[in-house]
């Protein structure tokens, strides 16, 4: 029936067994003839609306392999272990082994292979009896690809099944519909990331990276050599607010410094209302601004002066001390991260980082095609980072929607998603960015401001964000309630899934939705060229084994011993 | 309980009362005691006779040597169905070889050695030539099904032997010699010519007269056939209520004086009135591992034949048979040989050995595996009864005639008065 139009003979590998439903059959598999994840394909009868009945290709992806042998009983099993008895020394038998497949229908296709196959819904069980085949490489290819449906489709890895077959997915839907990575530490949520993204240089969008742990400078320390028609860029920040949006300075400052009563909330109001902030200005800047001023009106309160202590007569010296007092612990921690990310810099001294530019001025420098723009975030602490992503993607979107042409559309990563779209039950709320991605992960479709979410901890994700994510690479997830996680969020997910999950191995997941449309298990491409070589893999034994003092500490050591000398032969001690 | 006893009839109550208060302790106390007894002297005799022997196993060891060798395993399934119209009939003798130390693909065969698919009624596709079977009644229904399963099972054992097989042991599922007594009836029909050269090649140089066509004689042709192996067989019985053993040894311990003749008859009588046979006797005094020597032993009783073949009935080779206890919860199994063993711990060393790799069930793996392959589902056999109905219910509907068609709705519905067809009382229907 399959002959006359398929590129290659398919393999007979099984027969259809026992209760057939529409959703799935079972069927007996010729020895090692197919696995695990493979796709294959079932001939097929369907009525059709019209009273007619149709034969078709039923695809399905085998879910579970059950093995038995009737002939070799449990007992055997028990002699075996008891006496350190060898089964293949005795008359046992070993070739009777029977393999029973679980599949779960893909849908159907019209019995031809070409082009243009798209998946249907099915209607009807197949037939026991059936003949099951091992349909050939690019007949499968071209269901995989036809399926997607795409104009630009772009290669992720292959079947996990079958590495004969590559899988591509739709560039179009992930730029435009938002893509959720997960999978935990150490599963290939950097491989598959970098991987996209190579694919969506080649097409010169522009791309935005929020990098909390310098996880893609090794892009740019290749940049020249990989991709000499782009141009990477490695920004450090600039901790600013837009002139129009005090609150976020608000909640900086709120977060950051101690925590303050009522009377000294009003009196902090009251500073931010009063003193003037420039778009762009250096948030420390600013600070040290509100902090002379905060000096300045307690001192006259205490000189018991009314100069420039318009509308807050009431308030006390001692409180005008203690917001000044927070300000000063804000300042500090900001100057603090400013230096500890300054410090990480400083390790990558070939690297060009750059201040952001204003995003709001100076859009045009962050985003526009053929660059990749990676913001550097290491060594900031998850409010002062979340509030300059909120600042940066809140300007670039509100350019995008004002659709004035200033910057083209773009493709953000938002690595480390927990800390910036954290859960309300993480009691972290108050995090500015998570409004901000919110509006792009449900307006930035419209807008041409597309989302990847990669994070190792999605139940700690904001559950709205994570509803408008369209589809999804998982990877490696042990933790159980991660796993509750991806099955409440994802559509088609089954029981099978779950299990598959904590199994995997580096770099294999499931790609779903709508950038492939079908659910596949896939082994994703590793670029091995994009790796930051001089991060490394934590190698602390071997850090310990060649560790050597640096000068200062050498010395320091050097000191304390003579001190401690000294001290023993101190015959006046103390009390 | 009592009220529900009450309600009942006076039969139910008492019989119920009389098994739980009185279920006669003295009768069963008896039988205890005399087994007991009788399996204390008969151990006695069989250590006076130094028949009981310990037979080593060691598996891992064992194994680890024999693996080298080929072993087979034979057994027969047959699925048969009496029908008014039509008797289906399918048989086949299986095997299974296996070189454990061989490579995987080579290291096992299941091999269908003789295989017969047919119907009893049709001469055409018959195993007896009809010519000679006058009447077609059940009981010689069964015994036609069941000289069948005997020949076929001797007949895969004897290709083996006439395909000069190189194997250390082939164990037959069942007895290596049957009583062949029932078979000797008048005109029990005979084999169709080509199926004895079908199933018995070694035939195929003689001329064949009708007299050699007669099951007695086939079987005793292939067990003499058997007898002149190169390699070692032993027909393996897991559940006997034989006692050709017991009687055997009561004769020879009479035989050397041992016992008296009045004692020995009295035995005799009293192992048949208290219904004792050798596995139940045997378990009594064998342990896990032990074995008792084979005795030659005399299967056919001819003067119990009928007409011309008593005389044949004593040529049949004599078999020797012994018991292998292979755990401590099982009874022995009986093992049959038509030669006297010549490495007797060797052979039940090696029997032990395969049954011990099933540790509850003790009875050896290979004959157990060549059991569920040869058997004839009933699922297949109810298919195949099934198209044979369904023709036969064809041919009525096309004679349009309603009594046809009653009739033969009938006779595939079990035919017409049945005990499942009475009528029901004092319960609702649900």
């Amino acid at each position: 029936m399959l002959s006359e139009k398929i590129t290659e003979p398919w393999t007979s590998i099984g027969t259809i067994l026992g209760q057939p439903v529409i959703d799935s059959y079972t069927f007996y598999l010729k020895k090692y003839k197919a696995k695990k994840g493979d796709i294959v394909a079932a001939e097929a009868k369907l009525p059709t609306g019209e009273g007619k009945v149709i034969d078709v290709i039923v695809w399905g992806r085998i879910t579970e392999i059950m093995s038995s042998n009737d002939f070799l009983p449990n007992e055997a099993t028990k002699e075996l272990t008891e006496e350190n008895i060898n089964i293949q020394d005795t008359i046992l038998p070993l070739t009777k082994n029977d393999s029973i497949c679980v599949v779960t229908n893909l849908g159907y296709t019209k019995n031809q292979v070409g082009e243009k196959m798209i998946l249907l819904p099915i209607n009807y069980p197949v037939a026991p009896g059936g003949t099951i085949k091992y349909p050939a490489k690019k007949d499968l290819a071209s269901l995989l690809n036809s399926e997607m449906n795409s104009k630009n489709p772009i290669l992720i890895g292959n079947l996990v099944a079958r590495e004969d077959i590559n899988v591509f997915v739709s560039a179009d839907n992930m730029v435009s519909r938002h893509v959720l990575v997960i999978g935990m530490t150490g599963s290939g949520k950097s491989v598959a990331t970098r991987r996209l993204m190579r694919e969506l240089m080649q097409k010169n969008y522009p791309i935005l990276i929020i990098d909390p742990h310098g996880d893609y400078l090794g892009i740019v320390k290749q940049a020249k050599k990989l991709f000499p028609n782009h141009v990477i860029k490695l920004f450090y920040p600039k901790i600013s607010a837009p002139a129009n949006n005090k609150e976020v300075i608000f909640a900086l400052i709120e977060k950051l410094g101690k925590k303050l009563t009522d009377p000294q909330f009003d009196f902090l109001n009251w500073l931010l209302d009063n003193i003037p902030y420039e778009s762009g200005q250096s948030l420390t800047d600013y600070i040290n601004i509100l902090i002379q001023r905060a000096n300045t009106a307690a001192a006259n309160k205490r000189n018991k002066s009314t100069s420039g202590l318009n509308g807050i007569g009431n308030t006390g010296a001692t409180t005008m001390g203690v917001v000044a007092r927070s300000l000063r612990v804000v300042q500090s921690k900001l100057k603090q991260m400013e230096k500890d990310n300054r410090e990480n810099m400083e390790k990558f001294p070939h690297l060009k980082f750059e201040e952001l530019p204003d995003s709001y001025s100076q859009p045009e420098n962050i985003i526009t095609k053929s660059q990749v723009s990676i913001l550097y975030l290491k060594g900031y602490q998850s409010l002062p980072s979340s509030t300059i992503v909120s600042i940066l993607l809140e300007n670039l979107f509100s350019h995008r929607s004002a659709g004035n042409k200033t910057i083209p559309p773009f493709f953000t990563i938002v690595e480390e998603a927990q800390n910036f779209i954290p859960s309300r039950t993480e009691g972290q709320d108050g995090y500015p960015s998570v409004e901000t991605i919110k509006k792009i992960s449900t307006e930035g479709r419209k807008f041409g401001v597309g989302l990847m979410i990669v994070t190792q901890r999605p139940y700690k994700l904001d559950e709205t964000v994570c509803s408008q994510m369209n589809s999804y690479i998982i990877l490696r997830l042990k933790n159980e309630r991660d796993q509750r996680f991806v099955k409440n969020t994802m559509e088609n997910w089954d029981d099978e899934v779950a299990r598959q999950l904590p199994n995997f191995a580096n770099g294999q997941g499931i790609v779903s939705g709508q950038i492939t449309n079908l659910p596949l298990t896939v082994k994703i491409k590793f670029d091995a060229d994009l790796v930051n070589s001089d991060l490394g893999d934590e190698d602390f034994i071997n850090d310990v084994q060649n560790w050597k003092d640096s000068e200062k500490t050498s010395k320091k050591k050097g000191f304390y011993k003579k001190f401690e000398k000294i001290f023993q032969s101190d015959q006046r001690k103390p009390n | 309980m009592n009220q529900l006893i009450g309600n009942n009839s006076s039969l139910f109550s008492n019989f119920i009362k009389n098994s739980i208060k009185a279920p006669s302790p003295k009768v069963q106390q008896n039988f205890m005691k005399v087994t007991a007894e009788l399996a204390e002297v008969i151990k006695k005799i069989c250590e006076n006779e130094k028949l009981i022997f310990d037979v080593n196993y060691e598996g891992k060891k064992y194994w680890e040597i024999e693996k080298k060798h080929r072993f087979a395993f034979v057994d027969g399934g047959a699925y048969s169905s009496f029908l008014s119209s039509s008797a289906p009939f399918a048989i086949r003798a299986n095997t299974y070889i296996v070189k454990p130390d061989e490579l995987l693909e080579k290291r096992e065969l299941f091999r269908e050695t003789v295989k017969f698919v047919g119907n009893l009624y049709d001469p055409e596709k018959n195993l007896y030539d009809l010519d000679e079977d006058p009447y077609e009644d059940n009981q010689l229904l069964t015994k036609k099904k069941d000289a069948a399963r005997i020949t076929f099972e001797t007949a895969a054992v004897a290709r083996h032997v006439y395909e000069n097989e190189k194997f250390e042991y082939l164990l037959l599922h069942g007895p290596l010699q049957t009583p062949i007594m029932p078979f000797s009836g008048p005109e029990f029909p005979l084999f169709k010519k080509e199926v004895i050269k079908y199933i018995l090649p070694f035939f195929k140089k003689q001329e064949i007269s009708d007299q050699d066509r007669h099951f007695i004689n086939v079987y005793l042709n292939s067990i003499k056939y058997i007898k002149k192996a190169k390699f070692n067989i032993f027909g393996i019985v897991e559940k006997t209520g034989s006692t050709i053993y017991l009687r055997n040894l009561l004769y020879l311990a009479k035989r050397k004086g041992l016992i008296d003749e009045v004692s020995y008859n009295k035995t005799i009588s009293l192992i048949k009135r208290y219904k004792i046979n050798d596995a139940s006797l045997f378990e009594l005094i064998l342990s896990d591992c032990q074995a008792l020597k084979p005795l030659e032993v005399e299967k056919q009783i001819p003067s119990k034949a009928w007409g011309d073949w008593e005389e044949q009935m004593n040529n049949f080779p004599k078999v020797f048979i012994g018991y292998l206890r292979t755990n401590k919860h099982q009874s022995p199994i009986r093992i049959e040989s038509l030669n006297n063993p010549k490495r007797l711990h060797k052979d039940y060393e090696y029997i032990l050995a395969t049954s011990k790799l099933l540790p509850n069930y003790g009875f050896p793996a290979g004959l157990d595996v060549i059991d569920k392959a040869a058997r004839i589902h009933s699922w297949l056999g109810k298919a195949a009864k099934g198209y044979y109905q369904k023709y036969y219910l064809n041919l009525a509907l096309k004679s349009k005639d309603p009594t046809t068609i009653i009739s033969a709705l009938k006779s595939i519905s079990d035919g017409g008065r049945k005990f499942r067809n009475r009528p029901k009382a004092g319960r609702l229907a649900r």
